[in-house]
């Protein structure tokens, strides 16, 4: 299927970003994080963003979930559509038990009480926590917020779901499982947008990738293209 | 829920939310009435009317203030309206206040402050006060996100409202009543805590069209506020992030 007939559920045009930090404000105070960058993500596909650390990747994702506005340029989200960014360590408030985190977190991504209420069980279930969902987070080891941040995540409903890194955690049994969860989802429809360092699981999981660098996209298109490119540059550059 | 986890912290657990203010008046009392010999009359009471409202004020707007800030984990992941974080914190200050104001009503009643009529006066009063806080809440929060250094200059903001609101001295005692009208008028935390004493203390009608234009002011505060952080709340978002 070709993403063309699709519906774009959220686009940039021609978007930068920068701030001005404030430490040096005289002469490297702003921060050009991205230049330019126009992309389109078709509802339910799997976009990847790959790129070496600092490229742009993270904030990419802040402006899709409207966290971020642009300094230039312009983010269109459809009208209702829901955007939910995950990543290592989500908003958890530390002294709270991990079931309480999820009801917050659920109910922060636009789910009613009742609703949130109705997802714990399986949370509990998937995250294979145990006895842990009870204690508060600030017990969990990193692994474990991994593992909750990641099942409400997924257990919660989004429209578009922007994923940073947070696959790439966890030991390699909850990782695998994380993994069919996802799959699950992208069969279902699930517009997800996926950052990450690990290729196979980007090879695996996405049906189309943007390589980012320095803040401007040097590769879009299919999976295997960009990766290819993307390694190459890797190994040109490492000697 | 933050309350349950914010009384888990201490060994004494809720406990903390009357032996704090008591405390606190203990101090004020040792200070004004056993080394300085305050001249008020029925000084405790009259101290714990202001200290008690005091507190619930500057520690609900100090907190408030590095609430935006300090939810950096949680806004760098959602767009969430941030007047949410300043409102919570004002929140739980409600219901931690709840166990002062029994505390205050308990010794007002044992000190023999029967309640009466004027004490209905309180719905009103707590209510503005009420509004006030939650105005310096937004106003302290986004100040505190935009440039982070005021930070640094509410504990300094509240100290000197602690000495100028009249919490250990009478703002009618000043000897010169213009200067009593000047003091309520610049000062509505010195008005609300008169007011208190007022309806509690003195069985007397606290000015109601005083009172009704600090609710209004504090009423149109949050208002604009609340427009603005909702217009800019990217904004205060890349703010609370990179500053």
């Amino acid at each position: 299927m070709s993403p063309s007939d699709r519906q774009v559920i959220l686009e940039l045009e021609h978007v930068s970003h920068s701030y001005r930090s404030r430490r040096d404000t005289f002469e490297h105070g702003v921060h050009h994080i991205l230049r330019d960058v126009s992309l389109k993500l078709y509802e339910g596909e799997t976009l990847a963003i790959i790129g070496r650390n600092g490229a742009g990747k993270t904030t990419t994702l802040q402006l899709m979930a409207g966290i971020l506005a642009p300094s230039r340029g312009v983010v269109r989200r459809r009208p209702g559509a829901s955007a939910s960014l995950l990543s290592i360590g989500l908003g958890f408030r530390p002294d709270l038990s991990g079931r309480n985190n999820a009801i917050l977190a659920a109910m922060l991504q636009g789910a009613s009480r009742r609703q949130a209420l109705a997802y714990l069980d399986e949370i509990k279930e998937f995250s294979e926590l145990g006895d842990s969902f009870e204690e508060p987070v600030k017990t969990y080891s990193t692994g474990m917020r991994a593992r909750l941040g990641f099942t409400t995540a997924l257990k919660t409903h989004v429209d578009i779901l922007l994923i940073d890194e947070i696959l790439s955690v966890g030991d390699a049994a909850f990782r695998s499982k994380a993994e069919a969860g996802m799959r699950e989802r992208i069969a279902g429809e699930q517009t997800v947008v996926f950052v990450s360092h690990a290729l196979a699981q980007v090879r695996a999981l996405c049906d189309r990738a943007v390589w980012i660098e320095g803040g401007a996209i040097l590769a879009e298109g299919e999976v295997g293209e960009v990766l290819e490119k993307y390694t190459d540059s890797l190994s040109n550059t490492a000697p | 829920m933050a309350l349950r986890a914010d009384a888990s912290r201490f060994y004494l657990g809720y406990l903390w939310w009357l032996l704090e203010p008591l405390l606190w008046v203990g101090v004020f009392y040792l200070v004004f009435s056993v080394i300085l010999k305050s001249r008020q009359d029925d000084f405790l009471i009259f101290l714990m009317c202001g200290k008690l409202t005091f507190i619930w004020f500057s520690k609900a707007v100090s907190q408030a203030s590095n609430s935006i800030v300090a939810s950096r984990g949680l806004i760098a992941k959602l767009d969430i309206p941030k007047s949410l974080f300043p409102m919570s914190v004002v929140q739980e200050s409600l219901y931690k206040q709840a166990a002062a104001f029994i505390l205050l009503f308990v010794v007002l009643v044992v000190f023999g402050f029967a309640p009466s009529g004027t004490w209905w006066w309180l719905v009103p009063i707590i209510l503005v006060n009420y509004l006030m806080i939650v105005a310096c809440a937004l106003v302290g929060a986004s100040l505190v996100c935009i440039v982070r250094d005021f930070s640094m200059l509410i504990p300094l903001g509240m100290t000197f409202l602690l000495f100028t609101s009249g919490i250990f001295w009478n703002v009618h005692d000043l000897g010169d009543p213009a200067k009593t009208e000047l003091v309520l008028a610049l000062n509505p935390i010195a008005f609300i805590l008169d007011c208190y004493r007022q309806a509690l203390m003195w069985n007397t009608v606290p000015d109601l069209s005083h009172l009704a234009l600090v609710a209004l002011g504090a009423v149109l505060l949050i208002g604009g506020m609340l427009a603005l952080m909702r217009r800019s709340s990217q904004y205060l978002a890349l703010k609370a992030l990179t500053a």
